[in-house]
């Protein structure tokens, strides 16, 4: 299970594309201590089911993380399939690839939203 | 003095790796290598023609530094040919563009947004998303909540900010400018291709594959 985690991260490029973005790659190795807090904390989390009554207002931030690493999973996703490339030889739009990014990502939103303000209660 | 005229006898070729040419051009040496010799032969190596585009060509041709140095040694049967880099050149011909459909366009970009929209939302449901949701925010808070908005209204745009983040576009605008994993990728289809018309299109390629 952990190394299926892990496995998952090397093969999407998530941490490598963090750090080349931020120019970070002498605190790679820190990087990796909060992969791991993070799943154990996780597990603790899931197991034990502690309880904080903090203001609800922290959830914001946390929301705002974990959308943020799933949208990573999710392009390294399609990166790692190669979808692009292929499609925007085929349809002859390789200046525009950026329009056909963009309806993925606003595709991406909108499911979100709709699912958890409407499909949620049907 | 030997070495020197030896060396003024030389011409160094290096063909270059992709050039665009459109229907029935005439493709001269310039077109597709850079050239050093000596003065007087320079002008008329360059207008040495290589190929004239034709209908019968499909719209890679590949031209073989082989063939090259053959016609440069008719030419000039003292000079010595020293050739550098890539060993062909890819012709692309440009046929008539046809302009690009809006409506195929459009089409195409709603089957992206509605497919993307759709996966996400097997995920979360494949995953359960919507119990972890409330069960953090229960643990953040100490109250049930069935639709913990507050978490999962930052979510969703944390989604679109990830994927623009990994993709490194903010719309046309570049965060830094190193290139982005998809134009890498790109990058590294076009390379791809071009090994494989290298291979396939290049007769003096196909004679050895076909021998055996």
């Amino acid at each position: 299970m952990g190394a299926g985690f892990v496995a998952f991260l090397v093969v999407l490029g998530v941490i490598p594309r963090l750090t080349q973005l931020t120019k970070t790659m002498k605190m790679i190795y820190l990087y990796e201590w909060a992969v791991v807090l993070g799943a154990v904390g996780g597990t603790l989390g899931s197991l034990r089911d502690p309880i904080f009554h903090t203001t609800a207002f922290i959830t914001v931030p946390i929301g705002l993380a974990a959308g943020t690493f799933v949208g990573m999973l999710a392009a390294g996703l399609t990166e790692a399939l190669n979808v692009f490339p292929i499609l925007a030889k085929r349809i002859r739009v390789e200046d525009r690839i950026v329009i056909l990014i963009m309806a993925i990502v606003i595709g991406k939103i909108a499911g979100s939203l709709f699912q958890w303000m409407y499909f949620i209660d049907q | 003095m030997l070495g020197v005229k030896g060396m003024e006898n030389t011409v160094y070729i290096r063909m270059r790796n992709r050039v665009q040419v459109k229907p029935n051009d005439s493709i001269f040496l310039k077109d597709i290598a850079q050239i050093i010799s000596r003065e007087e032969i320079h002008s008329t190596l360059e207008k040495l023609p290589v190929h004239k585009v034709s209908l019968e060509d499909n719209n890679i041709i590949i031209i073989d530094v082989m063939m090259v140095v053959r016609m440069i040694s008719k030419q000039y049967p003292t000079v010595e040919v020293q050739a550098i880099g890539p060993p062909q050149t890819i012709i692309e011909v440009m046929l008539k563009r046809r302009p690009v459909s809006y409506s195929l366009f459009m089409v195409v970009w709603f089957l992206l947004f509605i497919g993307s929209a759709i996966t996400i939302m097997n995920f979360h449901e494949d995953v359960s998303m919507q119990a972890v949701h409330q069960r953090i925010y229960t643990m953040i808070t100490g109250k049930q909540e069935s639709k913990p908005l507050l978490l999962q209204i930052p979510y969703s745009f944390g989604l679109g900010l990830g994927m623009i983040l990994f993709f490194n576009h903010f719309f046309k605008k570049r965060i830094n400018e190193e290139p982005s994993p998809l134009e890498v990728e790109m990058f590294n289809y076009q390379q791809s291709l071009d090994q494989y018309v290298i291979l396939n299109e290049n007769k003096e390629s196909l004679k050895r594959l076909d021998d055996d």
